[in-house]
């Protein structure tokens, strides 16, 4: 027996719809089996919190008199991009100040950018516009200052261009001589610690390894709001190698997601310092699966211990982009607090934060089962498995 | 009689309001002001050791929060920010005397005080600003109003 997203949306309408988080559903499938939980359950909610670089604001922050076309502009010191339409800048979740020390004394501290940005506006704080424009008939003005705030500007929109790793590497550094300071965290030499960044069994893509139910046009919790996936994220890459329960055993399709600024909350959107490394944006996502059938019951019973992640020398074969890869360790593993590589314990961290996730889950779930949220049917599928679209290398050919 | 030392974060409507002297008189506190920054239309930030009895010096922070007082009580020269905190457990990894950890139940990240070393090797591995030195703590607050 099936179900269709209509029949599904008719039932949370009527506040009938039995909405599960991911966690409770491992046990309900464990408990019911798959047949009786996808009879049973119409919606499980999946979700992720972390940094996520790939992301941004697209602000219209409305025409002055008189009128500017904003050639360079900056947020709280922080430039943004103005290539666009008059008023219109994209502020970048890792964007610096022009007068950020960055690395030169290492490892830099990197306390504010554009992550903080996002976070000062939906904090509903003030930020100062710094912008000029070359001067045209249409646009005279040449240069402004001025407060913006979320309640000033026209517009405000989450832009996300990649989002929501399907699976991720996780990061050691086999070096002997110091510790580095890398995007998955400080990684002290000789494999003295693991660090890995996924909410494993909670995250969306896992739970929906072959992109059956979450696509174009899926609506989603984005930063606290609403939002919805436009697109396959940047680096979408569906056709590594899988595992027998079809779950990639390493980074595979990714997502971009957008929605308005407003309605959100810096408790899901959060600028993140990374020593050495910058700065980025901490977002919060959740998105339902709904369980069409007894294939997505079984999807979504998926546990940590059956998801495989690939462990990856940040000292040397990730920077120089070689793809060597250690070996293979379970999420139950990673987050029982160490993992074993090559004969050798190593302690490990997660960068994502499982308590958030969970948190994330439970609230999409509970505005799901108030009827507050229906489910978007996707108007085009992810490329899958099967699409041949690979992550190409850059050559460098001169 | 025990000695705290106590960061206040004062939102700007409560500068105009003589706080201090209220947990001096009302709560029988003594408060020694080691660093202030008040200014009108800001927010306000202190750090203060509180000397007094433990049930009073309770009283002095209940009756703050009641105000809408932040008070953060720094450990070993560590501010540990609740609000700032993801529980990510990025701290965890670095913290060799396992004073932070994670909870198995909750997820969350919880700190033993009793057990930190002081080593501070879980600064620079939170990208939060949810664990900081007291001087850090103070001075980016300082700056930021």
């Amino acid at each position: 027996m099936s179900k269709t997203f209509e029949e599904i949306n008719e039932r949370i309408r009527k506040g009938e719809a039995v909405v599960v988080t991911a966690q409770e559903m491992k046990d309900i499938v464990a408990d019911k089996g798959a047949k009786e939980a996808a009879r049973r359950v119409d919606v499980v909610t999946t979700a992720t919190f972390g940094p996520m670089c790939s992301s941004g604001a697209l602000i219209n922050v409305g025409h002055p008199s008189p009128r500017i076309k904003m050639s360079r502009a900056t947020l709280n010191g922080v430039p943004a991009y103005a290539g666009l339409a008059a008023v219109d800048v994209y502020l970048g979740a890792t964007a610096l100040p022009e007068d950020d020390p960055r690395n030169a004394v290492f490892p830099g501290a990197f306390t504010y950018g554009g992550g903080h940005v996002i976070e000062d506006l939906v904090s509903g704080k003030e930020v100062i516009l710094k912008a000029s424009g070359y001067g045209t008939d249409c646009y005279p003005r040449r240069e402004i200052e001025t407060a913006v705030s979320l309640k000033t500007v026209n517009s405000a929109t989450l832009m996300n261009p990649r989002n929501g790793y399907q699976n991720y590497n996780v990061a050691v550094n086999t070096g002997a001589e110091r510790p580095i300071y890398t995007y998955l965290g400080l990684l002290r030499p000789r494999m003295a610690n693991a660090n890995y960044c996924s909410a494993g069994q909670l995250s969306p893509l896992l739970n929906d390894p072959h992109y059956r139910t979450i696509g174009i046009g899926t609506r989603i919790f984005l930063g606290g709001g609403v939002g919805y996936v436009f697109f396959p994220g940047t680096q979408h890459a569906p056709c590594g190698p899988r595992a027998e329960n079809g779950v990639p055993r390493g980074g595979a399709a990714t997502m971009a997601l957008v929605g308005d600024l407003r309605g959100m909350s810096p408790r899901y959107l959060r600028g993140v310092s990374i020593a050495g490394y910058g700065v980025s944006l901490a977002v919060g996502v959740g998105i339902p699966i709904p369980i069409l059938d007894e294939e997505m019951a079984v999807f979504t019973s998926v546990r940590d211990g059956d998801i495989f992640a690939p462990v990856v020398d940040y000292g040397k074969a990730y920077p120089e982009n070689t793809g060597e890869i250690i070996g293979h360790v379970s999420y139950a593993e990673l987050r029982s607090g160490a993992i074993e590589i090559a004969g050798r314990r190593v302690r490990t961290a997660g960068l994502s934060s499982y308590a958030r996730a969970r948190e994330i889950a439970a609230e999409l779930k509970t505005w799901i089962a108030r009827g507050r949220f229906l489910l978007g049917q996707p108007v085009e599928r992810l490329p899958g498995a099967e699409s041949g679209v690979v992550l190409r290398k850059l050559e460098v050919r001169r | 009689m025990i000695q705290k030392s106590v960061i206040l974060n004062f939102p700007r409507k409560l500068v105009d309001e003589p706080l201090v002297s209220r947990v001096i008189r009302d709560c029988d506190v003594e408060v020694n002001i080691l660093q202030a920054s008040v200014t009108p239309e800001e927010d306000g930030h202190m750090f203060v050791i509180f000397k007094g009895e433990p049930a009073n010096i309770g009283r002095a922070l209940d009756f703050l929060k009641e105000r809408g007082v932040r008070a953060i009580l720094p450990v070993k020269n560590l501010v540990r920010d609740e609000e700032r905190c993801v529980h990510c457990g990025a701290c965890v990894g670095q913290c060799a005397s396992a004073a932070f950890t994670i909870d198995k139940d909750t997820c969350q990240v919880v700190f033993d005080p009793d057990r930190c070393i002081a080593c501070e090797l879980c600064i620079p591995a939170c990208g939060y600003g949810a664990v900081e030195s007291v001087s850090d703590h103070l001075k980016r607050t300082g700056e930021a109003s």
